[in-house]
Order: structure tokens, then C-alpha cells, then sequence
């Protein structure tokens, strides 16, 4: 809100350096965007909160400013001398739709003679940055930059039957608007109409109909309250936003309506001449009388910290426009003044006795109890994690939320359900929240390769949104599930991805099982971004997640030139069978004694079922087993065939073993491998 | 073939062969790898050279001279390899003497050995973290030390915890659907009401304060969604922390002092605080923070006394309790402290932008 140095004057004494009111301005609220000379004259750039419609005008600020200062306000008298005639035998008023206009007056003067404006009041209109257009509507506008009222002039001879209705929109009807664009109307606008048609948008904008134009010698004045929220829908439906609807949607002093018009016609009898008919035309509710508020002192030391001086709260409060009455030794009431709705409760006056007092009086050094705090186990694990994936090589990515709708479609395993959508994208066309990290990862490899960047290895931990899944909300009925997901891109293969997550978990819990299995049918379709070359991995059995490298299609459909691998890991999961604290383990006192074994085994034979058999049938002394290799070469195997080499290894904790205590085990592995899956020794 | 897929491939190319290269532990696994990349039948140089006849005729200057650089690279990452393994093979041979001799420098003549020499070492690739999580790892550390604990909640939210219970009235302005990422409904979520992104973290105030009695000492922190046009200071998805504090006898003072306590650990210096009178629904009185560092006043958030609604509205008595909730906004913090101009950036995962933090 820009306000005038000049017109500030003409209410409370100026007598500091510029400066030195916009920093008071800013510690009391109102922070500085700026100032400008403007011939001769000030303009200040101020930001009103959307609480303080009340400061929307020079006399708000001007009454700041005499309330920090300790200053009087002048206030103008708005006195207008009154005519003979009864302005109820030159118009009248119907309200229609109160919930949208809840009160309307309306003066007339007649007799105008429309013109150029005098020069102060082209000057004060110019330091504001408003054009002046003639001697009314300029004082129609000066009146609404004084009190923050906004106020309409109609030509009254150009009103059918010179009468107003306010009323909603009738339908498909349509008003040439003073920019004289034509607007279609809506239900839930709120009109003023004449007798036939509408002259404008209450509160918006005026029409182009009724408009003042040099003929004009008859004025109907408009001073009126507005729905908040009804103006604040038509002007962002319309994109008719004005200074006007600003200020309507903000709330304004329903006192203010009539002084408005009264110092609106005072002053185009001053600049137009013409007659004021006597009496206004007064439709709809008057304001109530604002209730009083007790205000304990106490409360200021209670939030505040510090004390403040009773004659200075008091003080305070009625520059404010409060009225206070003392109640008793710590009590006050406190009548809060029309035009600030703002201040229903104690708590809002204990805010208003601290601006004006002053935050810089609160002290910053007061001791605060101490307290414990500790980080949860999930946010160690987190760390754990991150730290995990950094030492594996892999960036750090953050992507957003949403994803366009192809985007999801892409890859979706956690459920087969539609993906919740965003009634408005978050960002081009991405209005979907993604069911999984991997899409939105394959997007940042491509922004990549785009650039140029040859080592892309990426991992992202964050949240999918899966609508199908829910849990109670303590109040509020059942929101989508949501699932920490870790996901990783990378230029390795398969088995560089799986074993950057076997280090993973190894690092949460070395002893945690983790598999690689098929992956499930039902996940399956889910998996079309993949080729054949994927898995499903458990952890001590449950399913972790995903890893796969990308199909040849895959990469085609996120434009992507070189192999990558992809994993989606449930960090719930990881979560779950993962060591916070890890427990000592005595490492083995004796070497163990190692076995190489190569079996000949047919094509279908899988190395799990091997291992099980050794996990079985081991004995023991079985410290492990591990895979090494698979030869397929037809000179070593014939076909359909392929030669499995691991390694089996021995220890016990009582001394060093030798061949002959293991050698039966040995030989069991070997013939249970030859019974159950008709393996023979290589 | 398009020049700029021909030159990407190379690009891939060189990467791999001098991370293989790099990564080969011993000379078999270096000759492994020098035949997937240099072998003379069908290593991958030969099988991109071969690509090199598909290019535009306007093109192939350009594409064959890149070509060469990248060979020639190649061939200097191999031969740099192959020096270290063989070293590599030396030096342990050299360990090997030395641990029987008493001196190892009656092995190594001196002066043979010259730490500067190219090539350089075998660097690792160490990951880094995104520069948020850097931040919010840092701001999470200071507050843990003043007694604040991690709180969680969703990210999309129902309308009493993002804005009810919040004192936001249905009629306020920061409730009209242009100003939020409300969730189209679908017949599944009959009974829940409308949803939305959380606008805030202020959300999991309410959350927390819903299964606790006070004292209450927590930050919440995470991603939260308003529909700004992405430029160069808004985008539409960005990173919250709040703190919340509430007991008996929690006054504006003790924000002050926590908030500068907060902020000399940030900067390790001398700080102070400044308040100015704002408006939020949540609190009242409602204030900016400025902090001074180096006689400048920066902006640090938004903060205030808990509104007595918001109390009233988890079931705790106004009258008994007082609490204080600030918000800082974490990429503002973030950017300033690596000198990022941009707020896209952050979100564009260009790994030249990553690597740096």
C-alpha cells in the first residue's frame, strides 16, 4: 500500500526523518518495500498483513503512527451541508441478496458540475501512482485511499427508473464493466442493478453504463459492505482484480460505510458544487456494538516474559481506539473500535500492547530448562542407510512428488491401483503422485545423459503415495498410505546393483538374510520397464523390493541411449531387521578349512537349491557356503548342462579341523546334491 | 546416427573403460577388461568406431576427431592401469624383500620413487549427499542439542489437521483451492473429506499434540507443496523445519533465546535477534525473525506464541499451558549457504551439481 508523506500530514504531525518512520513502520508491522520522490511528495511502499484491512488507507497508518509517537490524530469532520429534499424522493434501494451485501447506502447530489480535478487533489491521487479521470470519481478514489472505504458514483439520470438492485446475477446476463470488457456473470456475484439490467459488480468494478461522463449532473453515491468471499471468488473468476476488491476481501469497518459517504459527498460539493438531497438511503444491517474484552495484565508477563507499565498497556489500547474501562487492580476492559476486527480476544491485545511496546524490550538471553532429546532409531538407520549408499558411490538425487500420468504408468509394483491426482499439476502436466521412486529417477538419468554426464549413479530415499492402503487419522477419517521407498539408478549391471544392496543391508545387520528370487507373479506385470535379467529380494524372508536392468523398451521410452539398472527397496523392511546398536561378536579363534566344490548340474538346477542342501546337510562344523561361478562352455559341458563352482567352508571353535572330521560332510553335501538334483562332481 | 548420439556414446564409453581400468585389481582382471574395451576383434572401441560410418558427411570431421581423443584417452587410461598394477606387483614384491630385510631402501634405490609423478592415484567415487539433506542434517543437529526431538507425519493431509485445527476457518484465503494441491476425489475416499499436499509442517504440530500431554518439544521437518510458479527463489515443491515448545510458562522470551541460541550455533559466532510484528493464523502474537550476523539482519522465518485456538482445538487448556512454533524455510538456509542462486537447481539432479556438495 503506498501512502503519502503530504497526506499523512493532514492527520498526525510528521516531524521525523523519513527513514526513521518506515524502520517504527516495520517494527510495528508494516514492513518497508520501498520509497520514492514524486514531486514534491513522498511515496512510501508499505505491506499491510491481511489482518489489517483498517491500515489500507492514510488515516489507519496516520493513526499507527500517532500511537507509536504519542501523538493526537486529527480526524476530518466529514460534515457535508445538506439540501432540502429527502433523498428518498429522488431514489431508492432494494437488497435482494443480503448474504452478499449485508448493508447498502446511498446519497444523492445534484447539480454537479463535472470537470477537471482541483490540483491538490490531482497531486495526492499522483503520489499514490492513481491516473486522475474527473472531479467525482478522483474524489471517490481520494475518499477510499483515506479511510479505505471503496465508493461508487452512479450517473443517477442514467439508472432505469433512478433506483438500485442489488441482487445475484440473472441468467447468462452481462455487464460492460468501466474497462469496457464485457464480463459474463455468475450465480454467487453480487449485481447492482437498476431497475432492468446490471450497472456493476458490487464491490468489483462499476459498469460502463451508469459511468460519470461530462453530461452527468445528478450522483447517486455508493457506500456499501460486501461479502468478503463472495468478492473474493467473482474478482479471481473474473480476474478483475482492484483496489476495491482488496480492500472488501480483507473485511472493512462497518462503522466506516457511513463517514465514508459523508466525507465523499463533503468533498464533491467542495470540488463539483451541486446540492446534497438530505438524508441517506440506508439499507441492510447496522454494525453491532463490539462487546468488551477482559484483559488480565498478568497475560502480557505470562506470553510475553517482561512486564509493561499498566498506564502504558492503557495508553496504548485507547490510541488504538479501544475504549478501556478498569475492572479491578489486574483487569482491564476493552471495547476494540469498529474497524478492527481483528482483535476479538486477550490474546490479540496482548499482541497489540507488544508491537507498539515494542519486541526489541523482550530479552534474548533467559535461561530455557533444558531437556533430552535423542534421535529415534529410524533416524540413525536413515543415516545409516545414506551413509551406505554415499560410500557405495551414488549421488544423492531429490525429485519431485509428482509425475505425469505417463510417467507413473511407467512402473508401478506396490499397487495396482489408480494413482492420487492433484486437482492442479505441481508442476507441467505432473499432476500424479508417483507410486514409485524409479520413474522420476529414470527422468533425472536422461536429464543427465542429456548433459552430457558419463558416471550417472543416483539414489533417492522418499515417500510414494499408494491410495489403496490406509490408517486412521486421529480426527479426521482415513488418508492414502504412504511408504519411505529407497530407489537406485545406475550405469553398473544387475549384479553391481544387488551388490551395492547386499552391502547395504550387510552394513545394517551382517547376519540378515537376504535373497534373490523370481519375481512374483503378481508383481510381475508391474515390471514391464525391466527385462528378464530382475529379481524380487527378501529380507529374513519378507519382500524388500526390486532390482532389474531396464528393458531395451524401457530405456527407448525414457529416451535413454546407455544400459542402466534399477532397484525399489521398502526402507520399512530395512528397517525392520536392521541393528541399531550392533553386539560383539567374538571373531573365530581357529582358521577354517575351505573347500572348492564343482558340481555338474542340469540347466533348470538352481543355485539356491544347492545352497539349501548345503545349509541342510552340512553338519556341524558348517561355517558357509559360497557361490563363485557358472560354466556353460560347451568345451567344458555338454549341452544343457552347466557347471556350478562354490566354496564350502569348515570351523569349529575348538581347535583347528582336519580333513578327516569334515571329509563325511563333505561327501554328504556331494551325495544329497546327487540324489535331490541329480548333480555329479565336475 | 545423430552427432550428439554418436559423441554421448563416446562419452559413455570413455567413462566405463576408465573406471574398469581404474578398478582392476590385478593384471588378469586388467586384461579382462582391456579386452572388452580395446580388444582388436570386437572390443567396444571397435564396435563404436563402426558407428562412425553412419554419421552425416557434414558431421564427420567433427565425429572423427572426437573419436581419436577418445581413443587416445582410453589407451592412456589403460597404460596408466597396467603401470599401477605392475607396481602394484613391484611394491609388493618390494614388501616382500622388506619384510625379510631390515631396510627397504636397499631395494628402493633413493630418489627412484617420486610421489608427484602422473598418473594420478586411484581416486574413489565417493557419493555425496543432495545439499538439503546437508542442511536439514545440520539444522536437525542443533536443535537435538537445545532438546527438540524428530516428529513425522503424512504429506497429504485432510483439511482439520492442515487448516481447522490449524485456525484457519473455512472462509480464510489460504484455504481457496487455487492456493493448495487438492487431491481430485476418487469413491474410495468416501467419509475423509477433501485431501490435500500439506501446505505446511505445521500439520504435525497438531498430530503430535493430539497423543501427547505437554511438555512438547519437537521439529518436524519435510517436503511441503503451494502452487508458485517455478522460477529462480519459488518452487512449488520445497522443505520445512518447525519447532514447537510447549509446557507451563513458555514465554516469548524463551523463543527469543532459543531462536538465538539456534542461530549462534548455526553461525558459531555472536548473534542477535530480531523480532517483527507479522500475521499467521497459528499464533498470536505472531512475528518475523532477522537475525544479525556481521551487521546485517537477515531473515531467518516466521514464528510466535501458539494461538490459543490451536491449543483448544488438541485438547489442551490455554490457561495452563503456553507454547511458542517457528518455521524456517530450509532451501532459503540452504542456498545461502552454498551460494546458490537458483531454487531449480536443487531439484534438476545434474550430477555436475550434486558432486560439488
Amino acid at each position: 500500500m503506498l501512502v503519502s508523506w503530504n497526506w499523512l500530514k493532514e492527520y498526525v504531525v510528521l516531524d521525523m526523518p523519513v527513514e526513521a518512520l518506515t524502520t517504527r513502520l516495520m517494527m510495528a508491522g508494516f514492513n518497508h518495500e520501498g520509497t520514492s520522490d514524486v514531486e514534491g511528495d513522498i511515496a512510501i511502499d508499505l505491506e499491510v498483513t491481511s489482518n489489517r484491512p483498517d491500515a489500507l488507507g492514510h488515516l489507519g497508518v496516520a493513526r499507527e503512527i500517532a500511537v507509536l509517537y504519542d501523538r493526537p490524530l486529527k480526524m476530518p469532520l466529514a460534515r457535508p451541508a445538506e439540501g432540502k429534499t429527502p433523498v428518498e424522493k429522488l431514489t431508492s434501494v432494494a437488497v435482494e441478496c443480503p448474504d452478499l451485501c449485508p448493508r447498502y447506502t446511498a446519497r444523492v447530489i445534484r447539480g454537479a458540475k463535472i470537470g477537471a480535478s482541483p490540483a491538490w487533489l490531482r497531486r495526492r491521487l499522483a503520489t499514490l501512482g492513481l491516473k486522475s479521470i474527473n472531479n467525482v470519481v478522483d474524489v471517490t478514489n481520494y475518499v477510499m485511499m483515506e479511510c479505505g472505504q471503496p465508493l461508487h458514483a452512479f450517473d443517477l439520470n442514467l439508472l432505469r427508473e433512478k433506483r438500485i438492485v442489488v441482487r445475484e446475477p440473472k441468467r447468462g446476463e452481462k455487464l460492460v464493466a468501466i474497462d469496457h470488457k464485457t464480463y459474463e456473470l455468475e450465480p454467487g456475484m453480487c449485481v447492482i442493478a437498476d431497475a432492468e439490467r446490471a450497472v456493476g459488480l458490487g464491490g468489483v468494478m462499476g459498469g460502463a453504463d451508469s459511468e460519470i461522463s461530462d453530461k452527468t449532473t445528478d450522483l447517486l453515491i455508493e457506500s456499501a459492505q460486501f461479502a468478503p468471499v463472495s468478492i473474493r471468488n467473482t474478482a479471481r473468476r473474473l480476474k478483475l482484480h482492484s483496489p476495491s476488491s482488496h480492500r472488501f476481501e480483507r473485511g472493512l469497518d462497518p462503522e466506516g460505510i457511513e463517514w465514508a459517504s459523508r466525507r465523499c459527498c463533503e468533498l464533491i460539493l467542495q470540488v463539483a458544487g451541486g446540492e446534497l438531497a438530505a438524508g441517506v438511503i440506508d439499507v441492510g444491517q447496522k454494525p453491532k456494538a463490539r462487546e468488551g474484552i477482559v484483559f488480565r495484565h498478568a497475560q502480557l508477563k505470562r506470553m510475553l516474559g517482561i512486564d509493561v507499565d499498566p498506564a502504558e498497556v492503557v495508553r496504548i489500547l485507547e490510541a488504538l481506539g479501544n475504549r478501556v474501562n478498569r475492572l479491578d487492580a489486574g483487569r482491564l476492559e476493552v471495547v476494540p473500535p469498529s474497524w478492527r476486527a481483528d482483535l476479538e480476544r486477550e490474546i490479540d491485545l496482548v499482541e497489540e500492547v507488544a508491537r507498539i511496546h515494542g519486541y526489541e524490550k523482550i530479552p534474548e538471553d533467559v535461561q530455557v530448562p533444558m531437556a533430552a532429546s535423542s534421535k529415534s532409531d529410524e533416524e540413525r538407520l536413515i543415516g545409516k542407510i545414506r551413509r551406505a549408499m554415499t560410500a557405495a558411490g551414488y549421488n544423492e538425487a531429490m525429485t519431485l512428488s509428482a509425475v505425469t500420468p505417463a510417467l507413473s504408468d511407467a512402473f508401478s509394483p506396490w499397487t495396482g491401483r489408480p494413482p492420487l491426482v492433484a486437482q492442479t499439476p505441481v508442476i507441467e502436466n505432473a499432476d500424479t503422485l508417483r507410486r514409485s521412486l524409479v520413474p522420476s529417477l529414470l527422468a533425472a538419468r536422461q536429464t543427465n545423459e542429456s548433459l552430457g554426464n558419463g558416471r550417472i549413479e543416483l539414489f533417492e530415499m522418499a515417500r510414494v503415495y499408494l491410495p489403496q492402503e490406509r490408517f486412521a487419522s486421529a480426527s479426521n477419517g482415513a488418508l492414502p498410505g504412504e511408504e519411505l521407498m529407497l530407489s537406485l539408478t545406475s550405469g553398473g549391471d544387475f549384479f553391481a546393483v544387488k551388490g551395492a544392496i547386499e552391502a547395504l543391508v550387510e552394513a545394517l545387520n551382517p547376519a540378515a538374510r537376504l535373497e534373490a528370487r523370481d519375481v512374483p507373479s503378481e508383481l510381475a506385470p508391474a515390471c514391464g520397464l525391466l527385462s528378464p535379467r530382475r529379481a524380487a529380494l527378501y529380507l529374513e524372508g519378507e519382500l524388500l523390493g526390486l532390482v532389474g536392468e531396464v528393458s531395451a523398451d524401457g530405456l527407448s521410452r525414457f529416451d535413454l541411449r546407455n544400459a542402466t539398472t534399477v532397484a525399489e527397496l521398502k526402507v520399512a523392511v530395512l528397517l525392520k531387521f536392521a541393528q541399531v546398536v550392533t553386539k560383539y561378536q567374538k571373531p573365530p579363534e581357529f582358521p577354517a578349512m575351505v573347500y572348492d566344490v564343482n558340481l555338474k548340474v542340469g540347466e533348470p538346477v538352481r543355485w539356491s537349491a544347492i545352497e539349501k542342501i548345503v545349509r541342510q546337510h552340512g553338519g556341524k562344523h558348517l561355517a558357509g557356503v559360497r557361490f563363485q561361478e557358472t560354466y556353460r562352455s560347451q568345451k567344458l559341458v555338454e549341452e544343457g548342462k552347466k557347471k556350478i563352482l562354490f566354496q564350502i567352508s569348515f570351523r569349529s571353535p575348538a581347535g583347528t579341523l582336519t580333513h578327516e572330521q569334515v571329509n563325511q560332510d563333505h561327501a554328504r553335501i556331494v551325495e544329497k546334491c546327487g540324489k535331490e538334483l541329480g548333480a555329479e562332481l565336475g | 546416427m545423430a552427432l550428439s548420439q554418436f559423441l554421448s556414446e563416446l562419452e559413455a564409453l570413455v567413462t566405463a573403460a576408465e573406471s574398469a581400468f581404474q578398478s582392476a585389481a590385478d593384471a588378469a582382471a586388467l586384461e579382462t577388461a582391456r579386452i572388452e574395451y580395446l580388444g582388436a576383434k570386437s572390443g567396444r572401441i571397435k564396435t563404436v568406431q563402426k558407428g562412425l560410418g553412419g554419421i552425416d558427411k557434414t558431421d564427420k570431421p567433427v565425429a572423427g576427431q572426437r573419436f581419436n581423443e577418445v581413443k587416445a584417452r582410453i589407451e592412456s587410461a589403460f597404460s596408466a592401469a597396467q603401470e599401477r598394477c605392475q607396481n602394484a606387483t613391484a611394491a609388493a614384491a618390494v614388501k616382500a624383500v622388506s619384510r625379510k630385510a631390515e631396510k627397504s631402501d636397499a631395494v628402493i634405490p633413493p630418489g627412484a620413487f617420486d610421489p608427484s609423478e602422473s598418473p594420478p592415484g586411484c581416486r574413489l567415487h565417493l557419493g555425496r549427499l543432495h545439499p538439503i539433506t546437508q542442511t536439514i542434517e545440520t539444522l536437525k543437529e542443533i536443535m537435538g542439542r537445545l532438546g527438540f526431538s524428530v516428529a513425522d507425519g503424512p504429506e497429504i493431509e485432510d483439511e482439520w489437521h492442515n487448516f481447522q485445527a490449524l485456525n484457519i476457518p473455512a472462509s480464510h484465503p489460504a484455504r481457496d483451492p487455487l492456493e493448495n494441491f487438492y487431491l481430485s476425489m476418487a469413491e474410495e475416499t468416501s467419509g475423509a473429506g477433501p485431501m490435500l499436499l500439506r501446505s505446511q509442517t505445521s500439520t504435525v504440530q497438531i498430530r503430535v499434540m493430539e497423543n501427547r500431554r505437554p511438555p512438547v518439544r519437537i521439529i518436524a521437518l519435510g517436503r511441503v507443496y503451494r502452487p508458485d510458479t517455478a522460477d529462480a527463489t519459488h518452487f512449488p515443491m520445497f522443505h520445512q523445519i518447525e519447532g514447537l515448545l510447549v509446557d507451563r510458562q513458555v514465554t516469548m522470551a524463551d523463543l527469543k533465546s532459543v531462536l538465538r541460541m539456534f542461530a549462534m550455533s548455526y553461525f558459531g559466532g555472536e548473534v542477535h535477534i530480531r523480532f517483527r510484528p507479522s500475521f499467521f493464523p497459528f499464533t498470536e502474537p505472531s512475528v518475523e525473525v532477522d537475525m544479525q550476523w556481521h551487521d546485517r539482519w537477515i531473515e531467518m522465518g516466521g514464528a510466535g506464541m501458539v494461538d490459543p485456538n490451536v491449543l483448544r482445538a488438541v485438547g489442551y487448556d490455554p490457561e495452563e499451558f503456553s507454547g511458542f512454533a517457528f518455521g524456517i524455510g530450509i532451501e532459503r538456509v540452504c542456498m545461502r549457504r552454498h551460494n546458490l542462486t537458483d531454487i531449480r537447481e536443487l531439484y534438476k539432479n545434474d550430477v555436475r551439481f550434486l558432486e560439488q556438495f
